[in-house]
């Protein structure tokens, strides 16, 4: 009872957020519209005993996704006129896709695949061992390897990210630190009789 | 907390990860010393680096065992074809840093040039000795992302920074239907290992029949664009003539290898189960892959463009091995590479040799008149490319014959007469080149920025085709050997 009236309001209010990120004026208020969602979800996540899944929603996507939208958002100002003629350009392959996608769920939902209890989560299961626990387990042990390959594939995308944008400016200052090591007091003191 | 239990132990067989574990060091070390070289001595962080990329062809011939090895619960193999391949890969590392060291004199921030070409042989040597899905893609992107910043690393080129973007969105495209395909073999299967995904596919019953289908189909194009096959091959040309010339050298060889023993690896391995139904879409895919390969070639005027087709072209005489299916039609392939990186290499030096008034000598007609100036570079090319074209008792000669007669001895003979076919199509424009360097008159003084490296790598690979050309038997036996214990 309780479970069901928490979906409703996460569900609900996810529903209603994503609503926003679409309709919303300012493309500020769309991506607080989408934080709002993704938080929701997150909850969503809860509900099925997917608290690993639920943090790292919040953590990874509200915030630092997010906040790097925000960041583009903010430096790129967009005209709001822009807007609007986008909007009726992409109206029919929008709606298109939207039908489709409307189709994909009437039939999945329909299907009887996704009857209430066919799929149990942990917790139904007996489990006394919370899904992050048990992904930290296999995570260092047996996926070990591919782990530290994912580490070095990072690595990889810094150095390539760096690479690939620094530049070096003619007219930026730059600091000498072996000139400023060398320096002796003769350099920058002078007796000065008065 | 206190009764937690770790169902695994520690990793056995640590040591046959030596030559990967080395590589990812030195590349950071490498990093790290790198800030201490000055600029105008970047040529030592270059020498550190190949001295790197051979030390770990000689741990990975070390660390070799008698029979195959798994690591880290299953996921990492190492037997005698991972380290046949690792070997070429660390090699193809090597002669691209050599070429590197005077085209890229010049640039800046040398040092990260040179590791994220460390990083990509890493990940190309985690694909060779892959027996997971999971590693194998790891590997794949590590290679990838590599390789997209180092076409691109001619920034103020702007074709370069093109050809990366390019590459960057079409490897993304492929790497997604990759991994679409493998979720198909996963759900069918519940594997990520090649061998489990085997004998699920083979336990499956009728119903998956569809799901196991657009599995192989998506698999299959998404390595297809990684090995450029037609009519996947759409990147190659672009990235080829964008990128600094070593790194199409480099990106002509490793990559291919390593591709294609993944290639190997999952049609033996994970889809044994199917080999009709794979053979029937290689097929199609060999014979667009030589016509367009070979065709295209034709028309181009511009060098590195033209070598790009001429590799597609490659790759669809090297898939007659995967067709074949068997031990022989996979040693062909080991064959084939080996050769074609040496004749590859050779060629790419002496195209970055090549400089008319300080802009790189890329167009055909700037081959015209070598001879007359060059005799002794002129005969490299000249034998580089009969080598190239097949011509007898060179080593492109020994490597067309291996496959051709590896895909006879399975029954498509029709396929290996087409494959003639292409291949004396192929024959003409790699014998054009020969024509403007011996017939026709110089028009610009040549201009050749010479250094040893570059006279060492055009006298090594020289030498190694005509060797091999001569010699064939030792290395069709290596490849043989390190096959044998694959099926």
């Amino acid at each position: 009872m309780l479970e069901s009236a928490f979906f409703n309001l996460f569900a609900g209010l996810c529903v209603l957020s994503a609503l926003g990120v679409v309709t919303a004026r300012n493309t500020m208020h769309s991506v607080m519209f989408l934080v709002f969602c993704f938080f929701n979800a997150a909850g969503l996540f809860f509900l099925l005993d997917a608290e690993f899944l639920g943090v790292i929603l919040i953590l990874v996507y509200v915030g630092a996704v997010m906040v790097l939208f925000m960041f583009v958002i903010m430096m790129l100002e967009q005209k709001k006129d822009e807007l609007k003629s986008s909007v009726r350009q992409y109206l029919s392959l929008g709606g298109v896709i939207a039908v489709l996608l409307l189709m994909e769920f009437v039939a999945a939902a329909s299907s009887g695949v996704f009857v209430h209890g066919a799929h149990a989560t942990a917790a139904h299961l007996g489990q006394q061992i919370n899904n992050t626990e048990q992904i930290g387990q296999v995570l260092y042990t047996k996926y070990l390897l591919g782990f530290e390959i994912a580490a070095i594939i990072l690595l990889v995308a810094l150095i390539g990210a760096v690479v690939l944008t620094i530049r070096k400016r003619k007219d930026a200052k730059y600091q000498n630190i072996s000139a400023q090591v060398k320096v002796r007091r003769e350099d920058r003191v002078r007796k000065v009789r008065m | 907390m206190a009764n937690v239990v770790f169902p695994y132990p520690f990793p056995e067989h640590l040591t046959s990860l030596m030559p990967e574990i080395f590589v990812a060091i030195a590349a950071m070390a490498l990093l790290l010393i790198d800030l201490f070289i000055a600029q105008d001595k970047k040529s030592i962080t270059a020498w550190l680096a190949i001295t790197v990329s051979l030390i770990a062809a000689l741990l990975s011939v070390n660390v070799m065992q008698s029979e195959a090895v798994t690591a880290f619960y299953g996921f990492f193999l190492l037997d005698h074809f991972a380290v046949l391949a690792k070997v070429l890969i660390c090699l193809g590392t090597a002669f691209g840093m050599v070429l590197s060291i005077q085209y890229m004199k010049d640039e800046e921030h040398l040092g990260e040039y040179y590791v994220l070409m460390l990083f990509a042989t890493l990940g190309m040597m985690l694909m060779a000795s892959a027996n997971n899905f999971i590693i194998m893609y790891l590997g794949l992107e590590l290679m990838a992302l590599c390789i997209y910043v180092l076409v691109g690393y001619q920034r103020k080129v702007l074709r370069s920074s093109e050809a990366s973007l390019k590459y960057f969105i079409l490897g993304a495209l492929s790497s997604g239907m990759l991994l679409y395909g493998v979720t198909f073999l996963y759900g069918v299967s519940g594997s990520f290992n090649f061998a489990g995904i085997g004998t699920g596919l083979a336990a499956a019953g009728a119903d998956a029949h569809t799901a196991i289908m657009l599995g192989l189909v998506f698999v299959i194009a998404g390595l297809a664009f990684k090995v450029s096959m037609a009519p996947f091959h759409m990147w190659t040309p672009d990235a080829y003539e964008g990128a600094p010339t070593p790194i199409t050298a480099f990106m002509s060889v490793g990559p291919k290898v390593a591709g294609f023993v993944v290639f190997i690896r999952i049609l033996a391995d994970a889809l044994p189960s199917l080999q009709n139904e794979y053979t029937m879409i290689l097929t199609g895919l060999a014979v667009l892959t030589m016509a367009v390969g070979n065709l295209a070639a034709i028309a181009q005027r511009n060098i590195k463009r033209m070598l790009a087709y001429s590799t597609i072209g490659h790759v669809g005489f090297i898939m007659l091995g995967l067709i074949a299916a068997n031990t022989d039609g996979y040693a062909a392939i080991m064959v084939y590479m080996t050769i074609y990186m040496f004749m590859n290499m050779g060629a790419f030096a002496i195209i970055i040799l090549m400089n008319r008034e300080g802009i790189p000598g890329e167009l055909i007609d700037d081959f015209a008149g070598l001879s007359r100036v060059r005799p002794v570079y002129a005969m490299a090319m000249g034998l580089l490319m009969f080598s190239l074209a097949g011509i007898p008792f060179l080593g492109g000669f020994w490597a067309k014959y291996a496959v051709f007669m590896a895909a006879i001895e399975a029954g498509h003979l029709y396929l290996v007469l087409y494959a003639l076919l292409f291949s004396a199509v192929g024959a003409f424009y790699y014998i054009r080149i020969v024509k403007y360097i011996y017939f026709d008159e110089e028009r610009v003084a040549f201009n050749f920025e010479e250094s040893s490296p570059m006279q060492l790598t055009v006298l090594v690979t020289t030498i190694a085709i005509v060797v091999l050309g001569i010699f064939p038997g030792p290395l069709m036996d290596i490849c043989k050997q390190a096959l044998a214990g694959l099926l």
